[in-house]
């Protein structure tokens, strides 16, 4: 990434757009500690985030999911689920939450199942709703369409809409359009570490720069 | 497990514990010495699987620990006079020390470079251990004073052993111990879920350290003479890895089922064939590494006899 700034504003869904290798999922990474940035800063609440470890991020209330799932595969869907609590949480509080969560994305049936033996779609739902254990202000999902048909694909927008209107506020990284256009009220276009572009969703779709980073430029 | 299964595993335990200790005094020497050495192994198999199998980082080097427990009971015992027992307690606590001294950077390598570091720590802790000869004797070794120690010993190691057990089986199904698989399974994962995976692994590396450190105490008291390469004799190592492997790595029951068996195994095949004992040995080894890479618990746990997860 070089240079590249962007204000989220609290309670949205924002998109992060662009070709491959524009930093999208970089950028997450850095917001979420994985990578240490060499300058700049990531502000959340009030307080620059910049430097510090993923764990310390995610106690601050941010969480993510992955490009590719990164369920843990030998534990079972339960195990997933509580792996995520501190110690600090009462084993029946952080039950009673993962249960909930397992059966808000209808996995409960499969609560003792090993993550690894899931179907891709049933890790995605895991995933994200693993990400929820600690009930988070700020969910980074990367790719959330990505391998999920279109039946599964539809619950998990519900259920991140659903997220919306208790104030949380998310960012999706994503290459369907259908996804980004329709379900977000802002969106950030990079290219090559750089943003080019950010506007509401009829606003990126007529932008030049935008057309260009995706399609090249228009022969003369 | 609901708490009826908890109860269950308990009372097993128990009833375990029970056998065990009315049984020294209906064995002949030979067999309680064999009853011993399988406890202690079950001990150091467990303890093992505390760092190599729940949290995944392969140690090679846990043989320091024993070693360490082992001289702190003979140096306290022949040159300040201590009970035997206290000394336990005291062994367990310097290798603890030690173990945060060598964890804290050892930690931060990962898979083959973590298990080669460890190898050398052990390798490190034999060298101090025969040129601080002003303190351990050096490669003179220590003589413990004789007495009658078959049955103090042998009920000692059956305590650590049900200890051993009993936490290993909290840890095993606690949200600690799901944590630390959580860092086997994937450690950028888990530190992107608020695990502060260098404490987890450190906490997880100086429990693991505390059992074999009392049971090499047990042992320098009981056989009444160490010297370096006795008690940091890497085969020790190897010993408590491959039981731990043979009988499920990760798993609770895992490592005391692969205890029992291996030492059985490799008693049984230097008795039967003292001159080929160890190509036997490696043979039944080798035989359990191609048919059951996940041990005896996970074949049992594939094979849907044994329910998987931890917790329930």
């Amino acid at each position: 990434m070089d240079g590249c700034s962007f204000v989220v504003p609290r309670g949205t869904i924002s998109g992060l757009i662009g070709p491959n290798g524009s930093g999208k999922t970089t950028t997450f990474n850095l917001l979420t500690g994985l990578l240490e940035p060499d300058g700049g800063q990531v502000i959340y609440n009030g307080e620059n985030l910049a430097g510090l470890k993923p764990y310390q991020i995610f106690r601050r209330g941010i969480t993510r999911t992955f490009q590719v799932t990164r369920i843990f595969r030998e534990m079972t869907v339960l195990e997933n689920m509580l792996s995520v609590t501190g110690l600090d949480v009462p084993e029946r509080v952080a039950r009673e939450r993962a249960e909930e969560l397992i059966a808000f994305v209808n996995l409960g049936h499969l609560r003792s199942e090993y993550g690894g033996r899931l179907s891709y779609g049933q890790q995605k739902l895991l995933e994200f709703v693993r990400a929820l254990m600690t009930d988070p202000d700020l969910i980074l999902l990367d790719e959330p369409a990505a391998g999920v048909n279109r039946t599964l694909l539809g619950h998990l927008l519900d259920h991140m809409h659903r997220l919306q209107e208790q104030g949380k506020t998310i960012v999706i990284v994503e290459h369907d359009m259908n996804v980004i256009m329709n379900h977000c009220e802002r969106i950030f276009v990079m290219d090559y570490g750089v943003k080019i572009a950010e506007g509401p969703p009829a606003e990126i779709q007529r932008d030049e720069r935008v057309v260009e980073a995706y399609f090249g430029r228009r022969r003369a | 497990m609901t708490p009826r299964e908890h109860l269950r595993n308990l009372a097993l335990l128990g009833a375990a514990g029970i056998v065990l200790a009315l049984t020294p005094y209906t064995l002949s020497v030979y067999l309680r010495t064999f009853a011993m050495f399988t406890m202690m192994y079950v001990v150091l198999a467990l303890s093992w699987n505390i760092i190599s199998g729940f949290t995944g980082y392969t140690s090679f080097g846990h043989v320091a620990f024993y070693g360490i427990g082992a001289y702190a009971c003979a140096i306290l015992v022949t040159d300040y006079r201590w009970h035997w027992l206290p000394t336990l307690g005291a062994g367990a606590v310097l290798a603890a020390v030690v173990a945060i001294g060598i964890g804290y950077p050892v930690l931060r390598l990962k898979g083959p470079y973590f298990a080669i570091a460890m190898l050398g720590a052990a390798e490190g802790t034999r060298v101090v251990a025969t040129v601080w000869d002003s303190l351990t004797h050096g490669g003179l070794g220590i003589s413990l004073p004789s007495g009658e120690n078959s049955i103090p010993t042998y009920y000692a190691m059956l305590a650590l052993m049900l200890v051993t057990i009993a936490v290993c089986y909290v840890v095993g199904h606690s949200r600690f111990g799901i944590r630390l698989n959580a860092i086997r399974e994937d450690e950028v994962a888990a530190e992107a879920l608020g695990i502060n995976a260098t404490l987890y692994k450190l906490a997880a590396f100086t429990l693991s350290a505390v059992f074999p450190a009392a049971a090499g105490g047990i042992q320098a008291y009981k056989v009444l003479y160490i010297d370096p390469p006795a008690v940091f004799f890497v085969q020790i190592t190897i010993a408590m890895a491959l039981m731990s492997m043979l009988g499920g790595k990760g798993t609770i029951i895992g490592p005391i089922v692969g205890a029992v068996m291996l030492y059985t195994a490799q008693e049984l095949t230097w008795v039967n064939f003292p001159t080929a004992h160890l190509i036997a040995y490696g043979l039944f080894i080798v035989l359990v590494a191609r048919f059951m890479p996940r041990g005896l618990v996970g074949l049992a746990i594939d094979r849907g006899w044994v329910r998987k997860g931890m917790i329930h």
